[in-house]
């Protein structure tokens, strides 16, 4: 059975240049346009099965807390259906209602009614709430006295007592102090298993793989990938990455022809022009050109060269320098044993790194082609490639050593 | 529409509550607080009085009393049609954040004030005993003609409250015309002080045979004219079932627009 089933949903928000809403400028302007359309959705196709936790990840402004507010059904689409079956609670916006006057054990009652809760369901979960809460005998006070904390607190509780069939959450998971945020994630885990389906937006990708068995990326209001957290995470980080990657090469570039232009010298390539390299890559181990990799994934790393004239004999070498500058790992072909290596005009060399053992972090990658004596240089690219690596097993510092304990 | 109305019935604890914050808000602060809902109609009445029978002379009989029976349903009513512009808008922050049947706030609304003129009404029984005039079995009419009136206010709060989300100069319009309605509805004046030839305007007027009613069962002492109220009751009901489609259309967009 389906809790929510999205069918090619389109959404659109005006953007008014200059909000009108007088009568003077409604006459003046009729004719016009004073707003931009924007399509924020384009076609989600969506079914998420009862019982399903679903992480909905994406970057800002790419559609997905627009999506979790059509399923509560704040928003309506312009195009397509959505059908929501069951009681829905969100964490979207919490402590709905809530009147500064009244007291704690009043706003709850107010505001578990908002959530479309009776009387007597109130009355049967007002004990539960309360104690979540923590607020003890506060919970007689007006909340016009409460401490921000104290406010959040009860709102979530009101919130994630109301036993939804379906619950929505909106980057909440920051209420409150340590305490109470470890005690949110372990209701959330214990509801996750009542087979409730919920629905969370989060820019903590760790935290939707800690809770959710489905990912769903969002990307420029469609959806980009769906699947398991960990896959579809590692996807969208990669293509976070080459984000930046873009980014800091187009500054890069910029500066650069900056700097040609003042005194006419390539600065960045020294290169001898018998023998050069073209491009770098990086690639898993299904055959992806990626930028971001899982410790311990199998990465090949594509130098491909051009030489002058065929023949020449060459030396390459690969070096990966972290971030912060820390030297972790060069070596060369000359390492290998592999004296005679000779070039051919256009060609490519595969470094295979079986085991890619470096731990989370960001890290640089250096190729180099040289003489055969090892001193002299055809071509050195620093920078020819930046990658993240991304463990997860929760093992610290630079690299993983592969290892067992053994207890007697 | 059934589907809707279902749903509306499911948030009647909601209804409940949001009525309750709404009476018990409206004084909060104050010194004396609840006691103002019954004070207010009082100092009113006594403002009233002192003006009409002392510095102001009309040719009727216990005019305050006349006057007081007509305003008090009055005020209900304008409550709701321009107080009512103020419905969505004044819970901007509840539409935004959280789904509920948006059709509840107007009831919630309008009840409220509904229940403010029942407590006004402790007041006008009052008086009437006071000022020696007898409650008749007349009075028994009172709630027909209170559920007529609330049919056709909360048709009016429908419309208002979700024209004003889209045009807020609504909310100014709707001041002058409410001014001007009550102009136009005898509520300061006698039927037979109307000059023939604006009768029409009377008969057209829905407002009319409610506020006539009320003063016919309570400062008369007669029982109402059904024709009249009959007339009111069935725009009422048409008024309403239109707010409601109105407002259900037009809500959709409630979220963007605030």
């Amino acid at each position: 059975m389906d809790a929510i089933i999205l069918n090619d949903v389109y959404k659109k928000f005006r953007t008014y240049y200059g909000k009108s809403h007088t009568l003077k400028e409604r006459v003046i302007l009729r004719n016009r346009n004073p707003y931009e359309e924007r399509w924020v959705l384009k076609g989600i196709d969506l079914r998420i099965r009862e019982g399903e936790v679903v992480g909905l990840v994406g970057e800002n402004g790419s559609g997905k807390s627009t999506l979790l507010k059509l399923m509560t059904r704040i928003l309506y689409p312009d195009k397509g259906e959505i059908h929501v079956n069951g009681r829905v609670s969100s964490l979207i916006e919490l402590g709905a209602g809530f009147h500064p006057d009244m007291t704690g054990r009043e706003n709850i009652y107010t505001n578990a009614s908002i959530f479309g809760l009776s009387r007597n369901e109130i009355n049967k979960r007002i004990d539960s709430i309360i104690d979540f809460s923590e607020l003890g005998y506060y919970i007689d006070n007006p909340v016009r006295y409460y401490s921000s904390g104290m406010y959040m607190r009860l709102a979530f509780s009101v919130a994630i007592n109301v036993d939804a069939d379906i619950l929505l959450i909106d980057e909440i998971l920051s209420v409150g102090d340590q305490n109470f945020q470890r005690k949110c994630i372990s209701k959330l885990q214990e509801i996750c298993k009542s087979g409730t389906t919920i629905v969370i937006v989060s820019h903590s990708l760790g935290q939707i793989e800690k809770l959710c068995s489905r990912s769903i990326w969002i990307d420029d209001g469609k959806i980009r990938m769906d699947g398991a957290p960990r896959d579809v995470h590692l996807y969208y980080q990669d293509f976070l990455g080459k984000k930046i990657i873009e980014a800091r090469r187009m500054a890069e570039s910029e500066k650069e022809s900056a700097q040609q232009d003042q005194n006419n010298v390539a600065v960045s390539r020294n290169t001898s022009r018998e023998a050069w390299v073209e491009s770098v890559e990086m690639i898993n181990r299904n055959g992806e050109v990626m930028s971001v990799f899982e410790t311990g994934d199998k990465v090949t790393i594509r130098i491909r060269y051009s030489a002058v004239e065929p023949g020449l004999k060459a030396i390459v070498s690969v070096g990966v320098v972290r971030e912060d500058g820390v030297h972790c790992f060069s070596t060369n072909t000359a390492i290998a044993k592999m004296h005679d290596l000779t070039l051919m005009k256009n060609g490519t060399i595969d470094f295979v790194i079986d085991n890619m053992n470096l731990l989370n972090g960001y890290y640089f990658l250096d190729v180099a082609l040289s003489y055969p004596d090892g001193n002299r240089l055809y071509d050195y690219v620093s920078n020819a490639s930046t990658f993240q690596m991304i463990s997860r097993d929760g093992s610290t510092g630079l690299m993983r050593m592969e290892g067992h304990w053994s207890v007697d | 529409m059934i589907q809707s109305l279902k749903e509306i019935y499911s948030y009647k604890e909601m209804i409940r509550n949001m009525v309750r914050k709404d009476l018990r808000g409206r004084y909060k602060g104050s010194v004396l607080g609840f006691f103002w809902t019954i004070l207010n109609p009082i100092l009113q009445l006594l403002v009233y009085t002192f003006l009409f029978s002392v510095v102001l002379k009309t040719g009727i009989d216990k005019y305050y009393l006349f006057l007081f029976v007509a305003l008090v349903p009055w005020i209900f009513f304008s409550s709701c049609l321009v107080g009512g512009s103020g419905i969505i808008l004044g819970q901007k922050d509840l539409v935004k954040k959280i789904y509920f049947p948006i059709e509840v706030l107007p009831i919630c609304h309008v009840t409220s004030n509904f229940i403010n003129m029942l407590l006004s009404f402790i007041v006008i029984f009052a008086v009437v005993i006071i000022s020696g005039s007898k409650i008749t079995y007349a009075a028994l009419y009172l709630p027909v003609v209170m559920i007529i009136e609330y049919i056709f206010a909360l048709g009016v709060a429908y419309i208002s409250s979700a024209i004003t989300v889209y045009f807020r100069d609504m909310e100014q319009i709707l001041g002058i015309a409410g001014m001007a309605w009550m102009y136009l509805t005898p509520v300061m004046y006698s039927v037979d002080m109307i000059p023939e030839e604006f009768y029409g305007v009377l008969t057209a007027n829905p407002m009319s045979p409610i506020i006539l009613a009320y003063r016919d069962v309570l400062y008369y002492g007669k029982v109402p004219e059904a024709t009249g109220l009959l007339t009111s009751f069935l725009l009422g009901v048409i008024i309403l079932v239109a707010g409601f489609a109105l407002f259900n259309k037009l809500k959709r967009r409630f979220v963007e627009e605030l």
